[in-house]
């Protein structure tokens, strides 16, 4: 008896626990897709966005979202089993909390086409699955303490491509990034790229944020940039180029113009680069 | 590889060689564009915006005709608002007139975009020129 009465308590934490984390991750959706939900570019791509571009992105957030999971998760995540589970709960969040919203907001009418509408939730539920796998690790991550886990190279890497696409997706839609383009000379491209790779480094290891990294007191500080900034900074601009590419702003301008634009998206793509190796 | 202790990290001293390869790669990638750049900012003129159009198409549309354009920017400003204006004539009197607003024609680009006319230009005089624009 009291053998089943454990096992019925034990049932019910772990049912409370799991509802927990919805909670945070639709909180953590909100919190951090609000900003993309309340575009006006965003809702205009709902209809304009190449269909097959669209497709790609969607595709590319999945084993972003597992990874995402397999390194914080809802749950504490050991296999990639469990990972898959909770980066599609994620998205499921994710394309809920995007309708849910967008309709609230008036957005989302019967009279539109169904391609429209769903092209639109399709593309606000990347930022907002993002989001939600992100609210477990954001609100209330319960650190074990003395836990000592390695990061793989390429998982650190993939981490920073994973932050720098998060602060792109919120940032590459807006006609600013193009008018800054437009409006910036050479010399204000090259000083954007060297501010972006200082502040990427001095986030990392210089400002002594928690989360922050160390260097092995004989180790120079140029070993660090070399082996972690400057990679980073070529995965933020690759990732610029993808986010540009996807929503359709590179167009059919000069090799000059579609650098300069790159340059400026990279800037909050590097921070979102850096934050990542922080938070995550 | 780095490793996390009490939300701390440190970073190896002894890397994997793989690490050192992609920050060499990247290091080169990095000063390639930024001696690009350089190079473009020294050698670059800026010129003020140089609009042209060259006209594609003409179609009939289920209300009228539309004459599809590239507008190309040759010179290294961009331009914004500018104002494209079509004029449909026939020996000497205008028939027809239409304009259309382009956002920004970037430096070194071209937009395309089209004009609507009720009228058929066939047999006609179809001008189609810039009229204007503000910096950005």
């Amino acid at each position: 008896m009291a053998d089943a009465a454990t096992s019925a308590n034990d049932t019910k934490d772990e049912f409370n626990r799991f509802v927990t984390g919805l909670g945070r991750g639709v909180a953590g959706a909100l919190f951090l897709a609000l900003p993309m939900l309340m575009t006006m570019e965003m809702w205009y791509l709902g209809f304009t966005i190449a269909r097959e571009r669209l497709l790609l992105l969607l595709l590319v957030n999945i084993p972003l979202l597992i990874l995402l999971a397999h390194r914080i998760g809802f749950e504490e995540t050991f296999t990639w089993r469990e990972a898959s589970r909770d980066a599609t709960i994620a998205y499921g969040i994710g394309i809920v909390t995007s309708l849910v919203v967008l309709t609230a907001l008036g957005l989302l009418r019967g009279d539109m086409p169904a391609g429209e509408i769903i092209a639109k939730i399709a593309l606000q539920s990347v930022p907002a699955s993002i989001g939600a796998m992100l609210g477990r690790s954001q609100l209330g991550h319960e650190e074990t303490g003395d836990d000592t886990k390695e990061t793989p190279y390429h998982g650190e890497l993939l981490m920073m491509a994973a932050g720098a696409l998060f602060l792109s997706l919120n940032i590459a839609p807006t006609d600013e990034m193009m008018v800054l383009a437009y409006k910036m000379s050479i010399w204000h491209a090259i000083a954007v790229t060297l501010l972006s790779m200082a502040l990427m480094h001095g986030f990392v290891y210089a400002v002594s944020f928690i989360g922050g990294h160390e260097l092995e007191p004989e180790t120079p500080w140029w070993h660090a940039f070399v082996r972690f900034t400057l990679p980073g900074y070529v995965i933020a601009l690759a990732i610029s180029v993808f986010t540009l590419w996807i929503f359709e702003r590179l167009g059919d301008s000069s090799a000059v113009e579609i650098m300069l634009s790159v340059i400026v998206l990279g800037f909050p793509a590097s921070l979102g680069a850096a934050a990542a190796r922080l938070i995550l | 590889m780095t490793k996390s202790q009490q939300g701390r990290h440190r970073e190896r001293h002894d890397p994997h060689w793989i690490e050192w390869l992609t920050g060499l790669f990247s290091a080169l990638l990095v000063a390639a564009m930024l001696g690009w750049l350089t190079w473009e900012a020294f050698t670059r003129k800026m010129t003020p915006p140089d609009l042209a159009v060259t006209v594609l198409t003409t179609e009939k549309t289920s209300a009228g005709h539309r004459i599809t354009f590239d507008i190309y920017n040759t010179a290294t400003t961009t331009a914004a608002a500018v104002t494209v204006i079509g004029r449909l004539t026939e020996g000497g009197r205008v028939v027809e007139e239409n304009d259309v607003t382009f956002d920004y024609v970037a430096a070194e680009s071209k937009s395309t975009g089209a004009i609507l006319f009720q009228n058929d230009p066939a047999g006609r005089t179809v001008d189609i020129h810039p009229a204007g624009y503000t910096d950005p």
